[in-house]
């Protein structure tokens, strides 16, 4: 109930953004639901089941390019996301399938390899991905400026709502008890009973879903896509220190972490031109070295000491 | 007679690919760390050689020692002092801590060096050596040879040395290392100190052949990857084994099927590698 | 139960609290003043990131533009003068960072006018954002025809299409060389270098030459060494290679490695910037052939603020102490183009202005400036040039060339 309650507060937060009127603060607002989703969907897979995951920008990508190919062959934005997150979940159950029997770092190096792989092959298909050439979505006519924005940003925040309520049901349900077994001692786990193979293909199959269908509608919102821009290994990266920031194992840590980091982010950029890249950097370090558990471990004086979980 | 050429240039490739990823390899077999600054210390060294030449007229088979000793120094302090906090934990951890690490180290290169392409050009030039039809660029030859003779000599060491036995006893079994009285944190560090020392000192020989700027370093940290799966962890015969595999199906394949498909090809074989057969060619399965 | 529920809370309100501070944080950083007498320019640059150094090129160009107008009081705009202000931001090499530059420049930041980030690709995606805001942008580096395919309203590019840089030069080697005969072609994969080629390969069809090697390779790509001595198998007469200089430089290394040797060696781009020849050296970059959309030989009279390129010349080289190349010049000629956009719509407004730069035929030290109906420059002859003993050597067009054509690179 409680963390319900907390994704509610967040979301609700989250929904003035549009009334502001201004759109490049909608625009920020779609940003931090987008990378919510990924940190929130990676936090599945890495944090839960301990299996450290660099697909993330994989599914993005080749969300990316399904709605974007399905739109401009005349498909509905709808349909053409619901068919990205289609593939995207084939894609991570048949990669979950191969890769999952690997453990810690070969997993995240196999996983690594699977976004490079991508990308080059939507370098070389030109015929279908257009190729280094990039792919054109084709423009919404007869929308204003802001009602894009507003219609893409609601658009993202219903998708973040849908994949917050996924993840927070697999935290509490009894896959995310089995996922928990997985990550603490697979073997034993396997004892007592508990298939994970099953339970791992599945949840890797949820981290990819949400992430495709976010990738497919950045691919409309930004009308023009490379390979280098979509099979992006910071787009792996920035969801997982959002995940830290907001405690690795949550997936209100991993919403908060990535509204933090894009606000974060933002100032720093606005602020730093020559060293934005360096600050980010140090920021990491900081993290990772003194508040490896997340900014919720920040303890406030009045709170009673709990037991940590 | 191309397919001779073709070989050829494997083999020589393959030779630097190895001598970009023995240190990478070292530190991930014997500290169960992915080093993702590799590629940026491979740079320097690079930088350090440009200076050198260009201020002191110092070719890079000179500037390897200082290359060495210095950045053993910045390994090793690097790892006592922020790596180590890390080293038992989990992997996303300690890769995101390299990351950010790597992402303050390149930001001072662009800033100090700035990101244009820079090539080192000795005077008079080095030219190429042909045998039959088959050309090998000197540079290359020279580059190959040197990274051949610390790879070996990095062999010897990790064998006969009492420190390098230290390390490959933490390596094999950590407990019981601890037990037989090895300071495992003085190993570790001095392990890290002797991969970053490797990864300056190829920079400095690569600096001959590549035209270097920050950015260069992620195609190399992306080479020392597959090697490093290709050939075995913490393996030294490893590295040069998985580097020269690398080297053979790039220059192979690349022929074969068309250049644009080499960088596909280097990335398909990591996977099959990792699905088939995980520890490479010559390694023990790593840490998992 | 009460317990989680304070907890809860609590976390909603820490994080509540985070999000309100970056929020206010970045109020009070954001927001900037409009002057009543300045016209504001956004530029999104790649000030970081593997593409900086092109930003520093066009950082000056705009700078030198920028003092110049300045000095003169500012730009005519109807009855008085605005003086010109160029806000930068770093997109730091990422395309989707270059649209959310533009959008900020657009919107927080409230430029007038925009110029396009850095090449096609980009160019291409923040077009998007000034389409939609209706902001006329000038894209200084955006060649390919791809970028304007979908006939936009509101961006121009001063550079004309890809297909006008290499064709004069066939003819000039075929006079040279009445044995051409058999091309290569090695292109990278990325938008420019592929519409390069393109334009290209109908180069060598129209002239009835024979295409014996057509690869290309993937960014990144350390090694070349198997594609070149592929292509040396093939004995070419003439070798295309089109990528950026990073590459150019590794590949005219691995050729002289590799001993490839011919006729003619055509490179874009990399050989009109000094650092070509710095890093490849007198002979390696000796006979190598290129072209680029403006040289510093060439000479224009003009209308614009520095009168003819002499006078662009003179009033770079006393800013920054050296000669500029097209990297430079190009961000120039494109403030040039806005500015004279302006002066002729004698206002601000944006509908007025991108009517005045459809229309606009003038003369500028970069050469005549005209967009065509798809918004591409089509009113100037991109120089062709050779290096000779570590010198650019224009070849064409006749008005500014100053030797011939060389054949045999080593």
């Amino acid at each position: 109930m409680s963390k319900f309650l907390a994704i509610g507060a967040l979301l609700v937060l989250l929904v003035f953004a549009p009334l502001s009127g201004d759109a490049y603060l909608v625009r920020l607002g779609t940003l931090a639901c987008m990378y919510a989703v990924m940190a929130a969907s990676w936090n599945l897979i890495g944090g839960l089941t301990g299996y450290p995951s660099f697909g993330t920008a994989a599914f993005f990508g080749v969300g990316a390019y399904t709605s974007g190919i399905l739109c401009k062959m005349g498909v509905a934005l709808p349909l053409a996301v619901l068919g990205a997150g289609l593939l995207g979940v084939v894609l991570a159950a048949i990669i979950g399938f191969i890769l999952l029997r690997l453990k810690g770092h070969y997993f995240a190096i196999a996983t690594l390899a699977i976004v490079e792989l991508f990308r080059e092959v939507a370098n070389s298909a030109t015929d279908l991905t257009g190729g280094g050439m990039g792919l054109n979505i084709p423009r919404h006519e007869g929308l204003g400026v802001y009602q894009e924005a507003a219609i893409f940003f609601f658009a993202m925040w219903a998708l973040l709502a849908i994949t917050a309520a996924v993840c927070l049901f697999v935290e509490r349900s009894k896959i995310g008890f089995a996922l928990a077994c997985i990550r603490q001692a697979e073997g034993s786990a396997e004892m007592i009973g508990v298939d994970s193979t099953f339970y791992k293909t599945l949840v890797f199959a949820l981290s990819g879903v949400f992430v495709a269908m976010a990738g497919g509608l950045y691919a409309s919102w930004v009308h023009y896509i490379e390979p280098g821009d979509v099979f992006d290994i910071l787009l792996t990266i920035k969801p997982v220190v959002m995940a830290l920031i907001g405690g690795v194992g949550s997936t209100v840590g991993a919403i908060v972490g990535a509204i933090v980091y894009v606000t974060f982010e933002e100032a720093i950029w606005r602020n730093y031109l020559d060293f934005s890249s360096g600050i980010i950097g140090l920021t990491i370090v900081g993290l990772v070295l003194f508040l490896p558990r997340g900014l919720g471990s920040l303890r406030l004086r009045w709170r009673p000491r709990a037991s940590t979980p | 007679m191309i397919f001779y050429q073709v070989l050829v240039n494997g083999v020589v490739l393959g030779s630097l690919y190895a001598c970009i990823a023995v240190g990478f390899s070292l530190v991930w077999g014997v500290l169960n760390i992915i080093n993702l600054m590799h590629g940026s210390f491979i740079v320097l060294g690079a930088y350090l050689a440009l200076l050198a030449y260009s201020s002191l007229g110092l070719a890079p088979w000179w500037t390897v020692a200082v290359a060495a000793v210095l950045f053993f120094g910045v390994g090793y302090l690097i790892q006592r002092f922020l790596i180590n906090r890390v080293v038992a934990a989990p992997v996303m951890l300690s890769l995101t801590l390299t990351f950010g690490l790597d992402l303050i180290i390149q930001n001072a290169m662009i800033y100090f060096f700035k990101a244009d392409y820079r090539a080192l050009n000795l005077n008079p030039a080095l030219g190429s050596v042909a045998l039959g039809t088959v050309v090998v660029p000197v540079d290359r030859l020279i580059a190959t040879i040197f990274a051949l003779l610390l790879t070996f000599a990095l062999y010897v060491v990790l064998r006969k040395s009492r420190i390098g036995r230290a390390i490959v006893a933490v390596r094999v079994d950590q407990d019981a290392a601890r037990l037989l009285g090895v300071d495992i944190r003085s190993i570790y560090a001095i392990a890290f100190g002797i991969g970053t020392a490797m990864a300056a000192s190829a920079g400095t020989l690569l600096a001959l052949t590549f035209p270097i700027a920050p950015v260069v370093s992620y195609a190399f940290l992306g080479k020392a990857f597959v090697v490093c799966v290709l050939g075995g962890l913490g393996s030294v015969p490893g590295a040069v084994l998985g580097g020269l595999l690398l080297g053979l199906v790039e220059s192979f394949g690349s022929y074969a099927i068309g250049p644009e498909f080499a960088v596909m090809l280097s990335f398909g074989l990591l996977i099959a590698f990792l699905i088939a057969r995980p520890q490479g060619i010559l390694g023990r399965r790593g840490f998992e | 139960m009460s317990y989680a529920f304070v907890r809860s809370g609590l976390v909603a309100a820490r994080s509540a609290l985070a999000v309100l501070i970056a929020g206010a944080g970045l109020g009070l950083s954001g927001a900037s003043v409009h002057a009543a007498d300045v016209i504001k320019f956004g530029a999104p640059l790649p000030l970081t990131g593997a593409l900086s150094p092109e930003a520093v090129k066009a950082k000056q160009g705009f700078e030198v533009w920028m003092d110049m107008v300045n000095k003169a009081g500012g730009i005519k705009v109807g009855d008085r003068k605005m003086k010109v202000e160029v806000v930068f931001v770093d997109y730091q090499s990422s395309t989707p960072k270059a649209v959310q530059a533009a959008e900020s420049l657009i919107t927080q930041e409230k430029v007038d006018f925009l110029f396009s980030p850095h090449g096609s690709g980009a160019a291409k995606a923040a077009s998007n954002v000034s389409e939609k805001y209706k902001v006329p942008t000038v894209a200084a580096t955006a060649s390919s025809t791809q970028v304007f395919d979908q006939k936009p309203k509101y961006l121009f590019g001063t550079y004309t299409p890809n297909e006008t840089l290499l064709g004069p030069l066939f003819p000039l080697v075929k006079a040279k060389l009445p044995t051409l005969k058999k091309v290569a072609l090695y292109t990278r994969n990325d938008l420019f270098p592929l519409s390069l080629a393109q334009a290209i390969e109908n180069n060598i069809k129209e002239s009835g030459l024979e295409v014996v090697f057509n690869e290309k390779f993937a960014i990144n790509t350390l090694d070349h060494s198997s594609a070149l001595s592929q292509l040396k198998g093939a004995q070419p007469d003439w070798i295309f290679v089109t990528g950026y200089i990073n590459d150019n430089l590794l590949i005219r290394k691995q050729m002289i490695d590799q001993r490839l040797q011919a006729p003619v060696v055509t490179m874009i781009t990399g050989p009109s910037f000094p650092e070509f020849v710095k890093a490849a050296g007198v002979a390696g970059s000796e006979n190598i052939t290129g072209a680029a959309w403006w040289d510093a030989a060439v000479r224009y009279k003009s209308d614009d603020v520095f009168g003819s390129t002499e006078g662009y010349l003179r009033a770079f080289k006393e800013k920054f102490g050296s000669t500029p190349d097209y990297g430079s010049a190009s961000y120039t000629v494109a403030a040039v183009a806005l500015q004279m956009a302006i002066e002729r719509a004698g206002s601000i407004d944006r509908e007025k202005v991108r009517d005045a730069l459809a229309k606009l035929n003038v003369n500028t030290f970069f050469g005549p400036i005209h967009f065509n109906e798809m918004g591409q420059a089509d009113s100037y002859s991109p120089p062709i040039f050779q290096l000779q003993n570590g010198k650019t050597v224009v070849l064409y067009p006749p008005s500014v060339k100053q030797g011939e054509l060389h054949l045999g690179v080593k």
